[in-house]
């Protein structure tokens, strides 16, 4: 049944939920900005009775992410923005889904603490959307991905029902793990509004190490005899750059250690025939660089560590570069122009096990974002009718029209 | 809650159910014999049995498939069964149902060691993967107390723990790809040997549903590097207190330790005289293990040596050989099946709670124990907070089996009061189903219950487990029908 209610008698509705100060018009959309997990859930009640269609949105750093939604109201996690609770002793914290990465992160390093994963734009992002795309920088290495550091969620569901999931401790195996399924859903099955993380000590002492060579090949021989060797790597890239590449490692240990272990090393880099070069704690954050321009495709690409030589010189020969994580996590910047190569590379990874998706289509063109849909897509696609019955909640944003 | 201790047998499988059932596995593959399906009517939880109507040895994924197929269609409620060696009842089989026992699905598939992954069956037994790697230097981190026999496919099911998930985390955390046997019958796979898989984490819900989501037939594992230099510290104290204390301190002091084991006096002495693991004997040993490369492990070492002095410890002693720490870890390990040596009968707990809620929670513990007059024994994973309190007691004593669960369930409840949970490596099953209740509302187990409707809509896959009750998933089309057990008042609609 198609809805025609008048906007504002919605307008006057998210009003009374939220105050007239928080309810905005832009273009055909009611921008609504709740204060917390009640106003949320009285939001999405009201919106699943009408059915209008919600887009979730933190900064907007990556709503181009994913397919284009075309909201009624558009609801915006910026109030919500606190840290709850951070229990230092027992390394756990809890915060609001609209509280920016960085915000959060400088209150938990009072205590010498972090949320150990590095995210895109950790100044704007807000934690909500950083789940929602399940971002991951180069920090997976060591202490994995946002499914093994969040340990417990508040979310809303599409008809405003309001449930928690995990809980304070990092060990629990009490009920099913909806974290887990909301962790990169892209906001398709509730509303995220706080999360409680696991905690780790900001590591004291690092030290990045970069290394050149004008093939990809030797890198990726040096990136695996790493992830085989028993030095105290917390990070380890392989990144194109112009006409060469580089292999960035960073070193996690006691000063004495990252001394002593300097030298396997580089005797390991000088095995390769690789020649080493100043690195900074910059280059970790060289895959944000790829979203500056405006006309390429961005792609996040995934597969197997032995994949990642491969898949970066192919890049290059589309004229592309990109930054690969060893956990086998790419992002890449493609030219526009370069439709066809792309495609073949997105068939080469699936077979392989790996994926492409498209985060960013260049606007004289445009390709699929998804690529080969799963055999369990049906599966995801009971799972969200039983979330999201009336489809209210970013519709079409995800795979497979979900 | 009270356990029956007899068995039950109860409904029997039509024949036809049975032909099918047959030709779905061949004739060797099926046990019907009342004496042989007797071996399966409990798992570690022994005080809950039900004969299954029939036990299916599968050994591959297709004669899988057809089983639960069958399943499907006539509507016979379905367990997977490894090793049994599961302290909820999660293995437990249903009244009229049956258990698809994976021991002969035991083959290691692949071994990708350039890329640190493995591939299994879910009846291959935990620590086969180790040992299959352990020459190129390679071990699967999730070290459950029961590795030397429990399987892959329990482990995935109960997201199983162990002593080491401190810093490696559990076996969710080590699962990359897994294929699906669907309640419906359906064959799939979730995740993939690369990360980020796209589409929804059905991996992530999938480990540690307890098998009410399906039944795996191959899991890919990640497996890891193994340190270096690996160090295991004995320290003993005066009080449990200190130990905690000690537990705090070395984490504030950003040292994280491969593990850190609490054991108090009674459990040191029951593993003394099961294993002789040479333990102090003292009112509460800390076991810390500490890995990575030797230097930072030898300057760790010397830290936590003087955190365990500062607090109190008399006695530190590192062991000095491999041959040693594994003897340290055996005891440890042996901890539960110790307790059988101070009491005919015992009931091990698996609450969690907040690392500094651990001296008020003990304390409550022994003023609790003490108000019963039953003696209760803690071992715990103390820097995670997992505690094992063991109640000891005597069956044949009238209502003390009563008493000691009702002991067991009270002390569940206080860690989650203090902001913990009622399981973190054991699973709830049949066990802890109604202490769900107390740590999650209507609107958290509706929520969760979304998912297992998603997944099976009939409530076949070891049905009755994990949620206090069942829920029905409503047809999606046609008109509505009243459910048979809807109008018996046995469940509500969902």
């Amino acid at each position: 049944m198609k809805s025609t209610i008048d906007i504002d008698v919605i307008r006057e509705r998210l009003v009374e939920i939220t105050g007239r100060d928080y309810v905005t018009i832009r273009e055909t959309c009611l921008v609504v900005r709740p204060a917390n997990t009640e106003q949320v859930s009285a939001l999405m009640e009201f919106a699943n009775g009408k059915r209008l269609r919600v887009e979730v949105c933190g900064a907007g750093t990556k709503r181009e992410w994913g397919n284009a939604v075309r909201p009624s109201i558009l609801l915006e996690t910026s109030r919500m923005n606190t840290v709850r609770e951070h229990t230092w002793q027992d390394l756990t914290c809890t915060v609001e889904a609209g509280c920016t990465w960085q915000a959060m992160q400088a209150t938990l390093a009072q205590h010498g603490q972090f949320v150990a994963l590095d995210a895109l734009w950790p100044d704007r992002g807000t934690i909500g959307g950083i789940l929602a795309t399940n971002d991951s920088g180069s920090l997976r290495l060591k202490y994995g991905s946002l499914r093994d550091l969040v340990i417990g969620v508040t979310l809303v569901l599409a008809d405003g029902t309001i449930a928690r999931s995990g809980g304070k401790v990092v060990k629990n195996v009490a009920g099913y793990d909806l974290h887990k399924l909301m962790i990169g859903a892209y906001g398709t099955l509730g509303v995220l509004t706080e999360i409680t993380f696991r905690l780790h000590s900001i590591p004291r002492h690092t030290e990045s190490f970069s290394y050149l060579s004008p093939t990809s090949e030797p890198l990726g021989e040096m990136l695996l005899s790493l992830l085989d060797s028993q030095l105290n790597t917390q990070a380890v890239q392989l990144r194109s750059a112009r006409n060469s590449f580089s292999l960035d490692v960073q070193l996690s240990a006691l000063p004495e250690v990252i001394e002593q272990q300097s030298l396997p090393l580089n005797a390991m880099a000088k095995k390769f025939g690789l020649e080493r070069v100043d690195s900074s704690n910059e280059v970790w954050s060289a895959r944000q660089s790829f979203f500056e321009g405006t006309s390429a495709f961005i792609a996040k690409g995934t597969m197997l560590p032995s994949q990642i030589a491969k898949t970066v010189s192919g890049i290059r020969r589309l004229g592309g570069d990109s930054v690969t994580q060893a956990s086998g996590v790419m992002i890449a910047g493609i030219p526009s122009d370069q439709e066809v190569g792309l495609l073949a590379l997105r068939c080469r990874l699936e077979e392989e096990g790996g994926s492409l998706t498209i985060l960013r289509n260049p606007s004289v063109n445009s390709v699929d974002r998804w690529g080969k849909l799963p055999d369990s897509i049906d599966l995801m696609r009971r799972i969200k009718y039983q979330f999201d019955p009336n489809g209210i909640l970013n519709p079409g944003r995800f795979l497979g029209g979900i | 809650m009270s356990y029956a201790s007899e068995s039950l047998e109860v409904q029997k499988l039509s024949e036809e159910a049975l032909r099918e059932l047959a030709a779905a596995v061949g004739a060797d593959g099926i046990i019907v014999e009342l004496s042989q399906r007797q071996t399966y009517e409990c798992d570690g939880l022994t005080a809950l049995r039900t004969i299954p109507s029939a036990v299916l040895l599968p050994r591959s994924r297709e004669e899988v498939q057809a089983i639960v197929g069958v399943c499907a269609r006539h509507h016979i409620p379905f367990v997977a069964r490894g090793a049994g060696t599961g302290l909820s009842g999660g293995a437990l089989p249903a009244a009229g149902g049956i258990v698809l026992s994976f021991a002969r699905m035991n083959r290691i598939l692949a071994v990708d060691l350039t890329n640190q992954r493995v591939t299994v069956e879910p009846g291959v037994i935990n620590t086969h993967v180790t040992q299959r790697v352990a020459s190129a230097g390679y071990f699967y981190a999730p070290d459950p107390s029961s590795q030397t026999v429990c399987t892959i496919g329990g482990n995935v099911a109960e997201n199983a723990g162990g002593a080491h998930c401190l810093k490696y985390g559990f076996t969710t955390t080590h699962v990359l790809a897994l294929e699906v046997v669907l309640p419906t019958g359906e064959l799939i796979h979730f995740g993939s040997v690369a990360p980020d898989a796209p589409g929804y984490d059905l991996t992530g819900v999938f480990v540690g549903s307890e098998g009410t989501l399906g039944v795996v037939t191959a899991i890919t594992l990640r497996i890891v590097k193994r340190p270096e230099e690996v160090q295991v510290l004995l320290a003993a104290y005066d009080t449990i207190a200190a130990a905690g204390q000690t537990v705090s301190d070395i984490i504030a002091a950003s040292i994280l330790p491969a593990a850190m084991e609490i054991m108090d006096r009674l459990s040191i002495e029951a593993a003394e005289v099961s294993v002789h693991p040479n333990y102090p004997v003292c009112e509460a040993l800390l076991l810390v293990e500490l890995d990575g490369s030797r230097a930072e492990v030898d300057l760790q070492m010397q830290q936590v040596r003087d955190l365990c002095r500062n607090n109190g410890a008399w006695e530190d002693r590192l062991a000095q050989s491999a041959t040693e720490r594994m003897l340290v870890w055996k005891g440890r390990k042996a901890a539960f099946a110790a307790a059988g040596r101070l009491a005919p009968n015992y009931i091990v707990q698996d609450g969690v709670i907040p690392r500094t809620k651990l001296p008020i929670i003990l304390e409550e513990i022994a003023v609790m124990a003490a108000a019963t007059g039953l003696r209760v024994t803690n071992v715990f994973h103390a820097g995670d907070g997992n505690l094992h309190p063991i109640v000891l007691y005597d069956a044949s004593i009238p209502g003390q089996e009563a008493t000691a669960v009702d002991l067991s369930i009270r002390i569940l409840h206080r860690c989650v009061d203090h902001g913990g949970s009622i399981t973190g490596e054991h699973g709830v099953g049949k066990e802890k189903q109604q202490s769900m209740g107390y740590m999650y509302t209507e609107p958290d187990m509706d929520t969760m219950q979304l998912v297992r409707c998603a997944f099976d809509p009939d409530n076949l896959a070891n049905p009755d487990k994990l949620f206090p009750r069942p829920r029905l998933c409503g047809e999606k089309s046609g008109p509505y029908h009243l459910h048979p057990l809807e109008a018996a008042g046995v469940a509500e609609y969902f």
